[in-house]
């Protein structure tokens, strides 16, 4: 039946062509992803099928009708509901006032606030969202923030739900609700435009898969007949080679970092453990779990109460990040837009900004500098517009290779990543998997926090699992699979004794 | 208005701890219940502060026996009530537009406008007072569309944009009385006395009433729901379909007639359009709306909280020169206020949450 249709659809920004001409249908009650990499041209057609962007050509029709939609609001009156990957909550306002933003109910220009209340009311138990419908959107936990775009659009009584990365900021737990919500909107017949990286929740998700790549076109694939593989060598337009898993050091390689009894309460406690020269270790555990906390305490943003950091034998007393860069430790931060990048600041000043404040000297030395930045971006396979762009000019993945790079040309012996391929897309994934592999070939030590289980897995040749702040065990090898990994996530206290 | 009160009890009763007295709801849970909902309310803390401020003035200025009272009496208080109802007629326009998440530096220079326009009108060219004093306002809200306007259509930071509002009003009033000052008292023979209101008393009554409509359209309508959704998150309001262009323009108009609204009834009660009144106003009226609870990063703040923000520097302004030794202090003990203020404020709704 004819649902929403791409016919044709073109747009540029100035001289690149986001979109050349994109057209696939989307059957009414299907469940669709559209994948790609990051520009790929999915935000740009989401954003114009919301009615943020016109089209420079082409026409968008929902049930045989052309859409001209020149607002979101519009978007919404026409059935279309969005549901954005940036956190789009008002945090000043309450549940009540988020839902019906833009579109309150009115007599006469008067809000009839316990109508909208009642509403409210039975949307949040359809969704069974255990929260108060006066409660302020910041005071809601990140999943909740995002599931109220949900809970917009069905109390517009949206027939087309477009959801773009809607699991970015959500934990496994809470991706499963959202999950369990589109079941039951598929069940009751509306459409699913799904957007996202995340290959899994793709194939949970969609009937069929979209693919694009550098704005076109590439083809749409029944879900049930096609693998993952196949769908990722679309999306990127090239193979991609597979590693061995846990490859790397041995057991007598010397131990670098060696952490005891590390304890900040009440977000970690007694956390033990030893990093060997050369070996790719992972540190899985759920949002709230203390992961960040941990290596935050390493290089010393957080000061511990007690315990002890060792580096290469020696306890080192660690105060600042200063402390740590000196002693090589280095952290690459979980949200590289709000912790890494300075966007004011030239790519050349983003990558040199470590390793020369870790050198001190008061005079800066723009030849060397240059020399320096301009390594880091061939070494690194940075692709950005030139030295003296900023960072805005670059993708996701490019941003978090700037940062990784800043923290590499420190020289560190241990390097700690946080959520190292968080929102990119999976051609900068893997290179960013290569880079790490690389730095553990050469002897230095990593440790990998990730909420994406199979990365860890496929990184790292042993798992330490956090949860409630403390170390919960440890698999190597062959033992450490995604369920015995969960399960020691997740199981409650009362459970394990 | 039983049956709600009741319930109220009801629900607290349920939460009392186990082990506690079951039979003793009544007096304390309902209090309690009250108490709790008094909490919510952010105006309260703000007419508590207030409260506090005239009771200390009260205590530390009473007289010895047999002489009056220099703080606490009738015309004093309208003293205070006429004076700070010039900053608070404007400061309902910059709560509101702190609360869209911008900023105006203008309200000063256009209070000064608006009563040159009306003096010049009124006494220059003999137009009737009512017509004058609305060329006034109308000429403020002149001075919001083109701040509107740079901030919307040009995109300058509403910081630079009401910055250079500012000195175009400023120089206009000074290039319209050309150094001298229109003498409005000379023409208004027997006083003013707007439907037969003595003239002291409008500047608070006007006030007040500015005050309870704004407060209305900020909380029960659409429009305001709107701006408090901008000064939240624009980028939300924009993707929600909100017309955030329409909304932030709207803001600015209103700001510059209130500024101009508080500008005529100046002129008009101290019988004078002069272009150097209300220099530096703008600053006291943004402290105010902050002290009444408005947050500069937007999608906080009342309407009512900023006027009792101008009583509370209101009575402060009254009350320091009376105290003998203080003369120079008081601007010190100003600056203090609002810090301590707006610490508290801070304190407090950490604890909230």
């Amino acid at each position: 039946m004819a649902g929403l249709e791409f016919r044709d659809v073109r747009k540029s920004f100035g001289a690149v062509a986001a979109l050349r001409g994109v057209s696939f249908a989307v059957a009414d009650g299907e469940s669709h992803a559209i994948v790609g990499e990051n520009g790929a041209g999915k935000s740009t057609l989401l954003k114009i099928l919301a009615g943020i962007l016109r089209p420079d050509g082409g026409a968008i029709r929902w049930r045989g009708e052309a859409l001209h939609l020149a607002s979101p609001r519009e978007g919404l009156e026409r059935g279309i509901g969005m549901v954005y990957q940036e956190m789009l909550a008002f945090p000043n306002l309450t549940v009540t006032a988020n839902i019906f933003a833009g579109r309150e109910l009115t007599r006469r220009g008067r809000l009839l606030e316990r109508e909208m209340r009642r509403r409210t009311e039975a949307l949040l138990g359809e969704l069974h969202l255990p929260v108060r419908p006066d409660a302020l959107a910041e005071s809601l936990p990140a999943a909740h923030r995002q599931l109220l775009q949900v809970a917009r659009a069905l109390a517009f009584e949206c027939r087309v739900l477009v959801l773009d990365e809607p699991t970015t900021a959500l934990t496994d737990a809470e991706t499963q609700h959202l999950f369990a919500v589109l079941d039951r909107l598929r069940a009751r017949g509306v459409t699913l435009l799904y957007v996202s990286h995340r290959m899994p929740e793709v194939f949970r998700i969609a009937d069929r898969i979209t693919v694009l790549r550098d704005g076109g076109y590439v083809g749409t694939w029944t879900a049930a007949d096609v693998s993952s593989d196949v769908i990722v060598r679309a999306m990127v337009g090239r193979d991609l080679p597979t590693r061995a898993v846990g490859a790397g050091a041995r057991d007598d390689a010397p131990v670098v970092l060696e952490v005891r009894d590390l304890t900040r309460a009440p977000c970690m406690r007694d956390v033990s453990f030893s990093l060997r020269a050369g070996e790719i270790v992972g540190l899985f555990g759920l949002v709230g779990s203390g992961r960040s906390e941990l290596l935050e305490a390493i290089v010393g943003l957080h000061a511990a109460q007690t315990g002890e950091i060792r580096v290469g034998g020696r306890p080192v007393r660690i105060g600042s990040v200063r402390d740590a860069v000196r002693h090589g430790i280095a952290l690459v931060p979980e949200e590289r837009g709000r912790q890494g990048l300075f966007f004011n600041l030239t790519i050349r000043h983003n990558l040199v900004l470590a390793s020369r404040a870790a050198r001190g000297g008061a005079l800066v030395r723009g030849g060397a500098e240059r020399a320096e930045a301009g390594r880091l971006l061939r070494d690194w396979r940075i692709k950005a517009p030139g030295l003296d762009a900023l960072p805005d000019a670059l993708s996701g993945g490019n941003q978090q290779k700037v940062v990784l790079a800043r923290w590499l040309a420190t020289g560190p012996r241990v390097l700690l990543l946080d959520e190292p391929t968080k929102g990119v897309d999976v051609g900068a994934k893997f290179d960013i998997h290569e880079i790490i592999r690389r730095q553990a070939g050469a002897g230095m030590a990593c440790l990998v926090v990730s909420s994406d289980l199979p990365e860890i897995l496929a990184l790292a040749r042993r798992v330490l699992v956090m949860r409630d702040g403390r170390l919960r065990g440890e698999l190597r090898g062959a033992e450490a699979t995604e369920a015995r990994v969960m399960a020691l996530a997740t199981t409650d206290l009362k459970d394990v004794s | 208005m039983r049956s709600d009160t009741s319930r109220v009890t009801g629900r607290a009763a349920e939460l009392a701890p186990p082990g506690a007295p079951a039979a003793a709801p009544g007096a304390k849970d309902r209090g309690r219940a009250v108490l709790a909902a008094l909490w919510e309310v952010r105006e309260l803390s703000t007419a508590v502060i207030l409260l506090l401020e005239i009771l200390f003035f009260a205590w530390y200025l009473w007289p010895e026996a047999g002489r009056p009272h220099p703080f606490l009496n009738f015309p004093n208080a309208l003293l205070i009530l006429k004076y700070s109802s010039i900053y608070g007629i404007a400061a309902v326009g910059a709560a509101i537009v702190i609360i869209s998440g911008g900023i105006d530096l203008s309200p000063g220079a256009v209070i000064a406008l608006a009563g040159v326009v009306c003096g010049a009108l009124f006494v220059g060219s003999g137009v009737p007072l009512p017509a004058a004093m609305l060329a006034g306002i109308l000429t403020g809200g002149a001075a919001g569309a083109l701040a509107a306007v740079l901030i919307v259509t040009v995109r300058l930071p509403p910081f630079i944009a009401t910055l250079g509002v500012m000195g175009i009003a400023r120089g206009a009033a000074f290039i319209i009385t050309e150094g001298r000052y229109f003498d409005l008292s000379a023409r208004l023979v027997g006083g003013w006395r707007p439907l037969g209101i003595p003239a002291d008393w409008v500047p608070p009554l006007v006030m007040l009433a500015l005050a309870v409509v704004f407060q209305i359209l900020m909380t029960g309508f659409q429009w305001g729901r709107a701006v408090f959704a901008v000064g939240g998150n624009e980028t939300a309001a924009l993707f929600s379909g909100i017309a955030v262009g329409r909304v932030k323009a709207s803001v600015y108009v209103l700001s510059g007639l209130l500024a101009a609204v508080a500008g005529v009834v100046l002129a008009v009660v101290q019988g004078q359009g002069k272009a150097d009144l209300a220099t530096g106003y703008e600053l006291d009226i943004i402290a105010s709306a902050v002290v009444g609870g408005a947050s500069l990063s937007g999608g906080r703040g009342s309407v009512m909280g900023a006027v009792l923000g101008t009583l509370i520097f209101g009575v402060l302004r009254n009350a320091l020169p009376q105290i003998p030794g203080a003369t120079f202090y008081d601007r010190l003990i100003v600056g203090l206020v609002v810090i301590v203020i707006v610490v508290m404020d801070q304190l407090l709704l950490k604890r909230r949450k």
